[in-house]
């Protein structure tokens, strides 16, 4: 028997900010992160019809110590909200923050210690404050952006060895994945231009997304008229062979929030859900012989599915961790969405877009929408939140999917599925 | 004073030895060493020295500039997957192999090819890499 919550919890409201830049992005250019935060939290609690006041609780999740300068966020966090006087932490999961959140949130609430709980997650991958300055912003390097990202990884042995995310995350995986199901090179290489097609119209049709160029809008604009022809060619270079750049996470910078609660009394119009939920932990290595398959996502999916009650047949939305185009296929496939060595095809026949039969991170994922670490999974949350209200614009999936699950792994490693449930 | 677990591994690497614990309780390795078995959580361990010799399984490369700046010298460099002969996995560092796609599709159609250690010296700590056998 799987374990259960004690009471029925509910998300009534969302929010998330474009994903961008804060040096550059019209939406969020000259915002601190503070305001970054309050434009999410703000949305979500005007989503759920709930008044500031009526928070008990409010968690807020950030990773990169470096580029926030906020290790205690709950107190500044909850003054720029209004909420004072509140219950309040401060925690990280790296990239599955918002949505461990939530289930911690849930259990607040399922135990009756809370009603209505504020999840924040917030994060810039791209700058950092400059000099002291309360306001000003400076860009920061690339590597040291993943120098500091890699304090999340094995510390004693792994980082200081010479550990880097491209292989260990995106390489194997890929090759492991040719290697199990017997497909060439050139077939991995279709079809993860096929994944990355797809989560480019994605993005192309999201407001919110960092990348709103298709894919063969940047080819053009890179002066190829053939989109595989640009894929190929120096400026999409590999980033570890076999994988290239295409295929990986685009860092962003953002924030996302959740309310979570109670049906009764709730003035939200279309609660949704928390059926149930899994989490797993693992340092690396993260796989053995197999680098198809994590145990933790086995674990998580696992349990997750237990406290739901459901099956992978039940579900109709879903997002996988896809920082990785090769890792998110994979983990589909593990949760039994996707049959097994068949989601690169599933992507080729355009089975993964919105309009599918197999729809999948329809906001654009990590690729497209972007990835600011804290707040990915809250946008990946707030993502499957519209779609099973009907409110997902131009990329609605028909009919609203019902069951949604959304995966992450967070660095490194966290895998944490939600199973969420609601419409009509 | 305590003896940290980590320096010791890293000391031992510099004098060409694989060091790693063995669960008094279920046998199994946990390599690198750390405070509890990683199969049976038991903190009753004895050292052991690993034999070094594996297979490697998958081989790619990092980025460049790397992240840690103690590599920023050898950046980028080929890394892999492999499976010591004791059962225990391990990514690390290859030395003597070329980045080029072309060498690293070689390497795809060849594996699983025999690895050793090929212990580095980089930036005043020893880093435990491979090579070819
Ligand atoms: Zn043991």
């Amino acid at each position: 028997m799987g374990r259960k919550l004690k009471d029925s919890v509910f998300i009534l409201g969302v929010g998330c900010t474009r994903f961008g830049n804060l040096l550059e992005t019209p939406e969020l250019k000259g915002l601190s992160l503070h305001e970054m935060a309050a434009q999410a939290a703000q949305e979500a609690m005007a989503d759920a019809k709930v008044d500031p006041q009526e928070i008990d609780a409010v968690f807020v999740g950030n990773v990169t110590y470096p580029t926030s300068l906020l290790p205690a966020t709950y107190s500044q966090i909850a003054d720029w909200l209004g909420i004072q006087l509140k219950a309040g932490v401060h925690f990280d999961a790296a990239c599955s923050t918002t949505n461990v959140g939530i289930t911690m949130a849930a259990m607040g609430i399922a135990s009756g210690v809370y009603d209505k709980v504020l999840v924040v997650g917030l994060e810039s991958t791209l700058s950092q404050p400059k000099t002291l300055s309360p306001y000003e912003r400076t860009t920061i390097p690339t590597e040291e952006m993943w120098l500091w990202t890699d304090h999340c990884v094995g510390q004693s042995y792994s980082v200081p060895q010479g550990y880097d995310i491209f292989p260990t995350y995106n390489a194997f995986n890929a090759m492991g994945y040719c290697r199990k199901y017997g497909l060439s090179l050139d077939e991995l290489e279709h079809g993860l231009f096929e994944v990355c097609r797809t989560r480019r119209l994605h993005g192309s049709m999201n407001p919110k997304a960092i990348r709103q160029e298709t894919l063969e809008q940047e080819a053009k604009r890179m002066g190829f008229d053939d989109p595989w022809k640009f894929w190929t060619s120096r400026f999409n270079p590999h980033v570890a062979w076999p994988s290239r750049l295409n295929s990986v996470v685009t860092p962003a910078d953002g924030a996302s929030a959740i309310v979570v609660g109670r049906r009764e009394g709730a003035a939200s119009s279309q609660p949704v859900e928390l059926q149930g939920f899994g989490i797993s932990v693992m340092d690396l290595p993260w796989y053995d012989e197999d680098p198809t398959v994590m145990p933790i996502d086995q674990e998580s999916f696992k349990k997750a599915y237990e406290m739901a009650d459901i099956k992978a047949k039940d579900i109709d939305y879903l997002h996988t961790h896809d920082c990785s185009h090769i890792m998110g296929i994979c983990v589909a496939e593990l949760s039994g969405y996707l049959p097994q060595g068949q989601g690169l095809k599933y992507a080729e026949e355009g089975r993964l877009r919105f309009d599918g039969d197999r729809p999948m991170s329809t906001h654009g994922g990590r690729h497209a929408f972007g990835h600011a670490w804290a707040a990915s999974a809250g946008s990946d949350t707030y993502e499957a939140v519209k779609q099973i209200r009907g409110q997902a614009d131009a990329r609605q999936i028909k009919p609203f999917p019902k069951t949604a699950v959304i995966h992450t792994h967070g660095y490194a490693m966290i895998s944490t599925v939600l199973v969420l449930n609601g419409g009509n | 004073m305590a003896e940290s677990i980590i320096k010791q591994y890293y000391d031992a690497l510099g004098q060409g030895k694989l060091l790693g614990k063995k669960c008094k309780k279920c046998g199994a390795y946990t390599f690198p060493p750390t405070t509890a078995c990683k199969k049976c959580g038991s903190s009753e361990q004895e050292w052991v020295e690993l034999s070094g010799k594996g297979k490697l399984l998958f081989l790619s490369h990092g980025m460049a500039p790397p992240p840690n700046p103690r590599f920023a010298e050898i950046a980028p460099y080929a890394y892999g997957h492999i499976c010591l002969d004791e059962g225990v996995f391990v990514q690390a560092i290859i030395t003597g192999v070329s980045i080029d796609p072309d060498t690293l599709k070689s390497y795809y159609e060849r594996v699983p090819v025999d690895v050793v250690p090929d212990i580095q010296e980089i930036k005043g700590l020893n880093v435990l890499a491979f090579k070819v056998a």
